[in-house]
């Protein structure tokens, strides 16, 4: 079987989590928090160390097996399987839906005369090729696209500096500290749908004591590295646009590219920082991709190449059926809140805390 | 119809296993070969070929015995063979005490023990034997109809010498690269590694062409694994003639149908030495001056041997040149088309109306004009590389300046795209590598086609596709973009995009399972 180091893991993670948060985040935490939305963006995502630590005891205590698997061991064959079902359907809707998202950015920000269905199949070839190339190929993916996405956020939040508007942070906490809880809870479900992934990849991971305290470590850094990088984008879409137009501009980020202008000689590089957030939705929706046929082998025993393609036909069917545009995002966010959220925060919970009595009871 | 599916599967799809390639008619002289060995049957057997000599002679000992020596003239040291076989035992041992105890039942071993003096001297008792080295050179002297015989290695022949290789070419830095002749090359290498833990494995390929060949690597530096993978692979080859190195490359890489290169190359004994003591395995075929190398990883196709040589920082900034130019290779032609066509607003106004400007009146949209441009480009390249050198130097100018200059003045491509062809034909050639720079060359037209097409999502499309297919890619279990992914930081930081000082190279690249530290920072 397949393994990934616990750097890989690290990188692959980062990858995953930040995925395709980064356009849309400061403009959903600040419909809820206003002008001290950005404030949080950490809250939200830390809300992952403690589940990832209960993903991981759940590994140490069950190693080479993922958490359907551990759920069929500790909550019997039914309920683990209606898990399991449950946990395919969420993986491969989300996955369609993002798809349809990566042909709705690229018609509705660079390219609108170009039929959607193209960016569809592009996208979903991609990510076709790098499941097909299994997991170890797309951990080195994450560890070569990675940085880039970093680099490239970097600068072009860096490159907007010139924009600022002094005066659009003040005053701070002026509604209390409620609008920072209620932007946590709308951050939350993204550090949720990586638990989807973490959920299938523990089974290619290192069980050792040494790798396992890595692996916490790596959690860890994780969550820093991508809440602090997605406060930053918020921050300065704050900074730029003020709170109203923040919220206004569902991704602020690429407006933000399209105002970038060097030395008069390189303007608007929105269609360049396109190409490298392709790379990052390609990593999310692989991932869910490898969730959702994790999940097919785990509960009905399916594997092999026509059950991948058949689920690659539900992703690209999924998208090309979606209305696009703002109820798009509305249907992701519906999905976010109300369905994955829920499953998954319950499910690990109890996942954790059976595991945890059957333990101490000697069962 | 299911046997034009099976050519086109034979065609197209590697066999795994044992790799049977041309095999080699069955001859009359296959039984021949089975017989005891004696002069006569070889007399038989290699008779119709006019390069084959038979010397008869006789040995006087306590009794007369018949002897034959039989070598390939062209093959054989003339002088050697007269001064020290024949010369001895026909005339300077003549009366000699010992000479006067060899009888036919003794003769092999008297002989081996203290009648001739050469060093490559031993005793044979069958017949392939005898066969294999009269043709690979070596002579061979058999005793009356005894079925036993001696191989004398006196082999000589017309090569070129040791000369400066002309694909790796240096200022600074060893002149002598390896030739056509096998054991030329194992001295070469045996003169820069003089330590009992270089090995040298002696195989031969090729069913008819009996090829000598050789794998050499540094024991407990190697991997043990890649070692046995490279000697698994080369045995598992069956074919009936091996030409050169290019057999074996095609034969023994991971993917056959991939366009990178997976197994590395040198002419240089110094770069092969280099290679050996990172834990790599050469793989020497006679009548080749090419090593192979492996495993390979892209980064190694970036840097050259003078990296070495040069002061560090010379060398980091000659590859971020290099580094630099093989992305503008790729991707030059790419991003004008889709700069041009589909993404205006990532230039400036006062940039764009220049280049609106250079375009007014060409006919073609940027794609045809790329491609056109890049075709003709390769035609170039192509005609000039075979041509003798000055028409080839000719052909290069007429094509570059003339027939740009008049493209430009026809209004059928815009100056503009002249630059930046012109551009990707320089940064190609800052790839130092043949094999990858071909890669490259191939990969382009792809991307402008998706370029063309979709702009710069194409163009990411199409470089995530190769970033995926490189990363999917291993060279004898070595992931092929290592050590940037998997990630090895050392590496990375000592020998990959920089080349950090000698004093500062204190671990071998972590490409393998090699952990050993550098003794001295060195080696």
């Amino acid at each position: 079987m397949e393994r990934i180091s616990p750097h890989q893991f690290m990188t692959l993670s980062a990858a995953v989590l930040l995925g395709t948060t980064f356009l849309p985040v400061a403009s959903i935490v600040t419909g809820v928090g206003g002008r001290d939305g950005w404030m949080s963006v950490l809250p939200g995502f830390a809300v992952g160390i403690p589940y990832g630590l209960m993903v991981f005891s759940l590994l140490e205590q069950y190693p080479r097996k993922n958490l359907l698997q551990i759920s069929e061991t500790l909550f019997g064959k039914w309920i683990g399987k209606s898990i399991g079902i449950i946990y395919i359907l969420i993986t491969g809707y989300l996955g369609g839906l993002l798809l349809g998202q990566v042909g709705d950015i690229y018609q509705a920000s660079v390219m609108p005369l170009t039929p959607v269905w193209v960016f569809y199949l592009g996208g979903f070839l991609l990510v076709f090729y790098l499941v097909r190339s299994r997991i170890e190929v797309f951990a080195r993916f994450s560890e070569v696209v990675f940085p880039l996405i970093v680099i490239a956020l970097i600068l072009n939040t860096g490159l907007s500096i010139p924009r600022i508007e002094q005066g659009e942070l003040i005053p701070i906490l002026s509604e209390g500290f409620k609008p920072i809880v209620l932007g946590a809870l709308k951050v939350t479900p993204f550090v949720m749908t990586y638990m989807l992934f973490l959920a299938g990849i523990i089974a290619f991971l290192p069980t050792g004591k040494q790798e396992l305290g890595q692996l916490k470590t790596g959690l860890w850094r994780v969550i820093f590295l991508v809440g602090i990088l997605d406060t930053l984008v918020v921050l300065m879409q704050i900074l730029v646009f003020g709170p109203a137009e923040t919220i206004r501009v569902v991704y602020g980020l690429l407006v933000l590219g399209k105002m970038v202008e060097v030395s008069r000689t390189v303007a608007g590089v929105e269609s360049i920082f396109l190409g490298i957030w392709l790379g990052a939705a390609v990593m999310k929706i692989a991932s869910l991709f490898f969730a959702a046929i994790w999940g097919l082998e785990t509960v009905f025993g399916l594997n092999g190449l026509k059950w991948r393609l058949a689920m690659g036909v539900a992703f690209v069917g999924i998208a090309l059926k979606f209305t696009r545009g703002p109820s798009l995002i509305l249907e992701i966010g519906l999905l976010d809140d109300y369905l994955i959220m829920p499953f998954v925060s319950v499910w690990i919970l109890a996942l954790w805390g059976v595991a945890r009595w059957k333990k101490s009871a000697g069962i | 119809m299911r046997s034009w599916v099976k050519m086109i599967k034979d065609l197209t799809i590697r066999p795994k296993g044992e790799k049977q390639i041309r095999k080699s008619p069955s001859y009359s002289f296959d039984e021949e070969l089975k017989k005891p060995l004696s002069g006569e049957t070889i007399k038989e057997i290699l008779s119709k070929s006019s390069d084959v000599v038979f010397r008869e002679f006789f040995l006087q000992g306590k009794e007369r015995i018949p002897c034959i020596l039989a070598a390939v003239d062209g093959m054989v040291d003339k002088n050697l063979l007269d001064q020290f076989i024949l010369k001895p035992l026909m005339v300077d041992l003549a009366g000699h005490p010992e000479l006067a105890q060899v009888t036919l039942l003794n003769v092999v071993d008297k002989t081996l023990q203290s009648l001739l003096p050469g060093l490559e001297i031993k005793k044979i008792s069958k017949m392939g034997e005898a066969v294999d080295a009269i043709l690979s050179g070596d002579s061979v002297i058999f005793f009356g109809n005894l079925t036993e015989a001696i191989v004398i290695g006196a082999r000589g022949w017309a090569n070129r010498g040791v000369a400066e290789p002309i694909t790796e070419s240096i200022v600074k830095g060893p002149r002598e690269g390896f030739s056509e002749t096998l054991r030329t090359n194992t001295s070469l290498l045996r003169r820069k590694i003089k330590h009992p833990s270089l090995r040298i494995i002696s195989l031969k390929l090729g069913e008819m062409t009996n090829t000598d060949l050789v794998v050499t690597y540094i024991e407990k530096i190697a991997s043990p694994d890649i070692v046995s993978e490279v000697l698994r692979r080369l045995g598992s080859i069956k074919m009936d003639g091996m030409l050169g190195n290019g057999y074996i490359e095609e034969m023994i890489e991971d993917n056959p149908y991939s366009p990178f290169p997976q197994i590395s190359f040198t002419e240089r004994p110094d770069v092969l030495a280099g290679k050996l003591l990172e834990g790599k395995v050469g793989i020497i075929c006679d009548g080749t001056p090419i090593v192979l190398v492996v495993p390979a990883v892209l980064t190694q196709f970036l840097n050259v041997n003078e990296d070495y040589y040069q002061r560090a920082m010379v060398a980091v900034l000659s590859r971020f040149v290099r580094y630099l130019g093989a992305f503008v290779a790729i991707v030059a032609p790419s991003v004008y088309i889709a700069v041009t066509t589909f993404h205006q607003e990532i230039i400036p106004t006062d940039l764009l109306m220049s280049i609106s400007a250079g375009r007014q009146g060409v006919p073609f949209p940027a794609l045809l004009e790329a491609l056109t441009m890049t075709v003709t480009l390769e035609i170039l390249q192509e005609a000039g590389l075979r041509l003798p050198k000055p028409i080839g130097q000719t052909i290069g100018i007429v094509g570059a300046l003339i027939i740009g200059e008049a493209a430009v003045t026809a209004g059928l491509v815009s100056p503009l795209m002249v630059i930046i062809i012109g551009l990707t034909a320089v940064a190609s050639y800052a790839i130092p590598t043949f094999d990858l720079s071909l890669a490259v060359r191939l990969m382009r037209f792809p991307l402008m086609i998706l370029a063309g097409v979709l702009g710069f999502f194409g163009v990411a499309l199409g470089l995530y596709a190769i970033l995926i297919h490189l990363l999917s890619l291993r060279s004898f279990g070595v992931p092929y973009l290592s050590p940037i992914a998997p990630l090895r930081i050392r590496a990375l930081l000592q020998d990959t995009f920089v080349r950090a000082p000698w004093w500062a190279l204190k671990r071998r690249p972590q490409l393998m399972d090699v952990e050993e530290p550098r003794p001295n920072g060195k080696g």
